[in-house]
């Protein structure tokens, strides 16, 4: 499995991690079961804070798509609540999909798209910030 | 590990120091009687000791103030303060090493070419007497630790690689000139190292009996130099 | 795992006669975490771990280090056996060999572990009986942070461990640090390398003119820093947008470019009341939020 961290997006590092992940197991890369590296072998390898390995780990725990098991490591168990979110999350993915392409048709580029994208996000204040 | 850093940065300057002063000692036993001041009525021994004395003293105490040369502000000079300072020992303790070292180095310097004179004397067959050889050695640790001293003292508040042993040196001239008028010689330390007011002319001995206390008076004011040394250092922002 | 500070300072103060060289620092780093300390030269970065390790004294001011206070000769000492320090200049016994060096560095710490040593001295290819004066810069470097990793400290304090090394070495410096940070160790370190600083720290203080002008996690920079580009079709005066959070505004004719740590959905909602006809959001690189706190003053 080959993670990719590019410090210089301006996302966070954790959150990278936690979307490459999250994108392995939709695409079948990484399957129910599997282990994922260690914290201290991942922070070597990506040459990252073991905290953001940590962090990536703990928040995909919360969301159910990851086992924390003491004293073994970090496996994949993307229990039911998990997989419907994971289809619930596809069905948006493709919506968001086709409005990107839609875009591109009309000649945006994609870093225009994203900064509209953006701004929409930003722009709603009855939205609460969630941390 | 101090002691052994210690004797790595000193060791070419000790090494040097006591070869050339054995060197002289030897060179003056063997061609003593060759020096326009021998006098052949007087024992040749004595004499041999008196004069190579002289010249032992002023390279004894060269010799102590170039191997004193060092320490933090040194290393500050050199750049390897920083490491020093990160280490885990007390600045007190740094400062009593270099100290407790430069003292045995000062010893040998001083019992060596005492010992290696006396042993090609017994070669010869004829020796001065180790009475009047343990004399000049008090004479020479007595008045000498307190220019030692000062060469601590010096190293402790003066920075740069090489300027505290200019100055060191420059101190003990500077002593030695300024209480060498005819009242206030008794207080000197280099007419004390020297001998001269103890020598008997006729005999070339030194007269008896020897002078302990002024001897523990300047090993008193050298504690006390080499006291404020550690405590200079001890204040000091590096 | 406790979650004392690690290092902690109240106040701190260094001047030399009127120069103020550090102002009431409060510094704050905690355990198990990568901290970057970064500031321009002369920002007082060096003289910060001068005081901590007690080389100098502050002028006012107290601090700990994992609960002893650096202001005691005592206490220091005890410190500096739980801590490794990389210095800026590299600098060693330039008599000494590679090996007596390390003979001679080893002997103080019990946590030294000699296998580390080997694993280093072999990554780093220092050739044992070569004397440290006529080491390439890159290799004294080296054989520093072999002696400090080559340990098991609670801390580990350097000082632009960085610089003197190539691009490979740099690699091998953050893997070790990742490393180190993984067995609980905890790193401190100043340096001018931004990209370093983004990839491995966790936290980012910015040093400036003796002052703690920034003390936050990276993630939080990364998620609350934005540039927000404008264009009215009637320019608003600056000053209606600078709201809290907001770290600078410009104009140029019909644009407008603002730089806010935080709050930028309040710029957008302003935007809008002003009729903004283009609002772009931009997430704003370290190397811009560090410019901006020490120029921006």
């Amino acid at each position: 499995m080959f993670f990719k961290i590019t410090p210089t997006s301006g996302q966070s590092l954790y959150l990278q991690l936690m979307q490459q992940i999250r994108h392995a197991v939709e695409n079948g890369a990484l399957r129910d079961g599997d282990q994922l590296p260690g914290i201290r072998t991942l922070a070597q390898e990506l040459v990252v804070s073991p905290n953001t390995i940590a962090k990536a780990y703990s928040e995909l725990e919360h969301e159910g798509l990851l086992e924390l098991r003491q004293g073994s490591g970090a496996f994949i168990s993307v229990n039911r609540r998990a997989r419907s979110l994971s289809n619930h999350i596809q069905a948006a993915s493709r919506s968001v999909t086709d409005l990107v392409e839609q875009l591109r048709e009309r000649n945006f580029h994609d870093e225009e798209i994203r900064r509209m994208f953006e701004a929409a996000l930003l722009h709603q204040p009855e939205t609460v910030r969630k941390r | 590990m101090l002691w052994y850093k210690a004797w790595l940065e000193t060791r070419s300057r000790f090494l040097i120091s006591l070869i050339g002063m054995v060197a002289l000692c030897l060179v003056f036993v063997l061609y003593g009687d060759r020096s326009p001041a021998y006098e052949v009525s007087s024992d040749y021994y004595n004499y041999v000791l008196f004069a190579c004395h002289q010249i032992l003293v002023m390279m004894w105490t060269l010799a102590v103030t170039l191997t004193m040369m060092g320490g933090l502000l040194r290393e500050k000079a050199t750049g390897s303060s920083s490491f020093t300072l990160a280490l885990p020992v007390s600045r007190v303790r740094l400062m009593m090493v270099r100290i407790g070292t430069g003292l045995i180095q000062a010893f040998l310097l001083a019992i060596v070419p005492c010992v290696a004179m006396f042993s090609v004397n017994s070669i010869f067959g004829k020796t001065h007497s180790v009475s009047q050889a343990a004399y000049y050695l008090v004479l020479l640790l007595g008045g000498g630790l307190l220019f030692f001293a000062m060469a601590v003292l010096v190293s402790s508040v003066i920075g740069g690689e090489y300027t505290a042993p200019v100055v060191s040196f420059g101190a003990v001239i500077v002593t030695a000139v300024a209480l060498s008028s005819v009242q206030l010689r008794r207080y000197s330390p280099w007419e004390f190292m020297t001998g001269l007011k103890y020598l008997n002319r006729q005999t070339n001995l030194l007269s008896f009996p020897i002078p302990w206390l002024q001897a523990a008076i300047y090993m008193l004011v050298a504690g006390l130099l080499l006291a404020l040394s550690v405590i200079a250092v001890q204040r000091r922002e590096f | 795992m406790t979650n004392e500070l690690v290092i902690q300072t109240d106040r701190l103060g260094k001047s030399y006669g009127r120069v103020e060289a550090l102002k009431e620092l409060n510094l704050s780093i905690r355990p198990h975490c990568i901290t970057a300390f970064l500031g321009l030269n002369g920002a007082g970065k060096s003289t910060t771990i001068k005081i901590l390790l007690g080389m100098m004294l502050p002028s006012s001011g107290n601090g700990t280090i994992l609960g002893r206070r650096i202001s005691d000769p005592i206490e220091s000492v005890r410190i500096r056996t739980k801590i490794a320090y990389v210095s800026e200049n590299k600098r060693l016994y330039d008599y000494m060999t590679v090996d007596q060096m390390i003979r001679f560095t080893s002997a103080f710490y019990p946590d030294w572990r000699p296998s580390e040593e080997q694993k280093l001295l072999r990554q780093f290819e220092l050739p044992l009986d070569r004397k440290v004066k006529s080491l390439s810069k890159g290799m004294r470097t080296k054989l520093g942070l072999l002696m400090a990793f080559a340990r098991r400290p609670e801390l580990l304090i350097l000082d632009e461990p960085s610089e003197g090394l190539d691009p490979v070495g740099i690699e091998e410096l953050l893997e070790i640090l990742v490393a180190r940070c993984s067995e609980g160790t905890t790193v401190f370190f100043s340096s001018h390398q931004i990209a370093e600083v983004e990839r491995i720290a966790d936290q980012i203080c910015i040093l400036h003119a003796g002052r703690l002008v920034l003390d936050s996690s990276v993630d939080d920079l990364r998620q609350s820093y934005r540039r927000i580009d404008l264009v009215f079709p009637s320019i608003p005066a600056e000053h209606d947008f600078r709201i809290e959070g907001i770290e600078d505004v410009r104009t140029r004719g019909h644009q407008m470019t603002v730089l806010a740590s935080r709050n930028a959905e309040a710029v957008v909602a302003r935007a809008h009341d002003f009729q903004a006809t283009s609002i772009d959001i931009t997430p704003v690189a370290l190397r811009d939020v560090f410019l901006q706190k020490v120029k921006g003053n």
